[in-house]
């Protein structure tokens, strides 16, 4: 520690909370501990084709902020279908309208084909239970308001929302990407993050408090990074990354120091 | 993170006694006085009366040598401050292991001879000072410089600066970089400032070359959501009621 800077001033960014975690990492038994016993479990059909899961049966305030809803259904992405289904909040069936273990879950999350990896997740996950809101970037909650959103969004946002209102006209397809066929140093928008709000309404969400980019390989070269924060059209830009199952954020910002007297 | 100034008034101070003309009052000092200091392996030795060990003091070029001599104080000068004082500020001479005074061309050589990324270090160096910030080297805290916003006896280092070019593959590459690099900024109260030198294909033939480098400024730093849930937007919205968990633990939403 450095005699001269105050310890207690730091931005106190990292210190407390890692210590948290260095603990939680170890003790898997005192986290199992503090899952609480559920009465409310909601229940969904898993649809293969669009690889979200239709939800048929909705209990608990946790459907304010989860779950995308098309004409008038509520759907569950393969990170919210997968974060309920471990908390034992949601009951997942199939086809046969036979209950998929969390193995079943976890093997979908691994083939990466509805546009979620299993770090991903691990990031949704984190700030889920930090009670942020979290919606996968490019696919809007609900279809209303979608016209008023005209600001400007990245070029994947707009393919995936064409797909989704086409999804409109055809019932609906599939409304997810694959990330299989991703290289793993590039980059995108994975994920919109709102601050904690129990009034947040799918309706009209408003702007994201971040756009979220997990990086997958090694810290993005300048060029790079500055192609995405072109894509967040204004809104502040958080690059993340997974490591043995810890998720580090970090805001690069640029900045122009002022001219002193 | 905001400036810390030291005690109070320090700011005031600060602002009535600016930067800029500490360093204009040095430089016509040392114009007058016709100063010529001597290179000597990476560092650059002037000796100088009383005023200017004042004025360099207060501009906070260099470090002071100890030594018995009574009527000049030697001056210990860094590369990036020497050059700056020579090529930017053209108030002061430097003269070779030959006792020849080096014009720009060979001094530029000599200091790019002594450290590879000198071309970079001083571009990043000149931007800052240019702008009236103070620079000192940054190597206890693991970085190339930390900057202030004026004499560190009034304020702690705001920030502490990594100087990175095209090309580098050294630095800041791997994801422990960073969680190093800002870690210890955090605790000792700093941002981690990226200063990217972009050449634009220009070589560093000569010091003529520095004008068509530019310089982009990136703070870095990590985002803690167990410390930003509460932010005043948030509970506003009256949204604390259903999140009143502890960190980092699963929970409940029903």
């Amino acid at each position: 520690m450095d005699a001269e800077d105050d310890w207690k001033s730091s931005s106190g960014e990292v210190t407390d909370t890692d210590q948290i975690n260095d603990e939680d990492f170890y003790s898997t038994s005192a986290c199992l501990s503090k899952l609480q016993f559920r009465s409310d479990v909601s229940k969904a059909k898993w649809n293969v084709e669009m690889g979200m899961a239709e939800v048929i049966e909705k209990k608990g305030k946790m459907w304010i902020a989860t779950g995308i809803v098309r004409n008038g259904k509520t759907f569950c992405l393969i990170e919210e279908t997968l974060f309920l289904a471990e908390i034992g909040a949601l009951l997942v069936m199939d086809d046969n309208d036979e209950c998929l273990a969390l193995k079943d879950i976890y093997k979908k999350i691994s083939e990466e084909t509805n546009g979620c990896s299993w770090e991903l997740f691990e990031v949704y996950k984190h700030l889920k239970s930090l009670g942020y809101v979290v919606g996968r970037h490019g696919v809007p909650w609900s279809m209303k308001g979608v016209e008023n959103n005209s600001k400007p969004c990245s070029s994947q946002g707009t393919i995936q929302n064409n797909r989704v209102e086409g999804v409109e006209e055809n019932s609906i397809t599939c409304a997810v990407q694959m990330l299989s066929n991703l290289q793993v140093d590039e980059l995108r928008l994975n994920f919109d993050v709102y601050l904690p709000n129990s009034k947040f309404r799918k309706s009209s969400p408003g702007d994201p408090a971040f756009l979220l980019c997990l990086v997958r390989g090694s810290p993005p070269a300048n060029a790079k990074s500055e192609v995405l924060e072109r894509q967040c059209g204004g809104i502040p830009l958080k690059l993340c990354h997974v490591d043995h199952g810890r998720v580090s954020f970090f805001s690069f910002k640029r900045v122009e120091l002022p001219i002193l007297p | 993170m905001g400036p810390r100034w030291k005690g109070k008034g320090a700011e005031a101070k600060a602002l009535a006694d600016p930067m800029s003309e500490i360093v204009a009052q040095l430089q016509s000092s040392l114009l007058q006085s016709n100063a010529c200091a001597s290179l000597s392996g990476c560092s650059v030795l002037l000796a100088v009366e009383t005023e200017q060990t004042e004025l360099l003091t207060r501009a906070c070029f260099g470090k002071p040598i100890i030594t018995a001599e009574k009527e000049k104080q030697w001056f210990q000068l860094g590369l990036e401050e020497a050059f700056y004082l020579c090529y930017s500020l053209k108030c002061l001479k430097i003269a070779g292991e030959d006792n020849f005074v080096k014009n720009d061309l060979g001094l530029w050589l000599y200091m790019k001879l002594k450290k590879e990324k000198f071309p970079d270090f001083y571009r990043a160096y000149s931007h800052l000072r240019m702008k009236n910030w103070v620079l000192r080297p940054g190597l206890q805290y693991g970085v190339d410089f930390v900057a202030y916003r004026h004499h560190p006896s009034l304020v702690h280092s705001e920030y502490a600066v990594i100087v990175l070019s095209e090309g580098d593959t050294g630095r800041m590459r791997v994801w422990s970089d960073f969680h190093c690099t800002i870690r210890l900024c955090g605790s000792v109260a700093k941002t981690l400032l990226i200063l990217n030198v972009d050449k634009h294909g220009h070589g560093a033939i000569s010091p003529s070359c520095l004008e068509r480098y530019s310089v982009e400024e990136c703070t870095i730093t990590r985002w803690s959501p167990e410390q930003s849930r509460d932010d005043k937007k948030a509970s506003e919205n009256g949204a604390k009621s259903s999140f009143d968990h502890g960190a980092g633990l699963p929970i409940v939403m029903a």
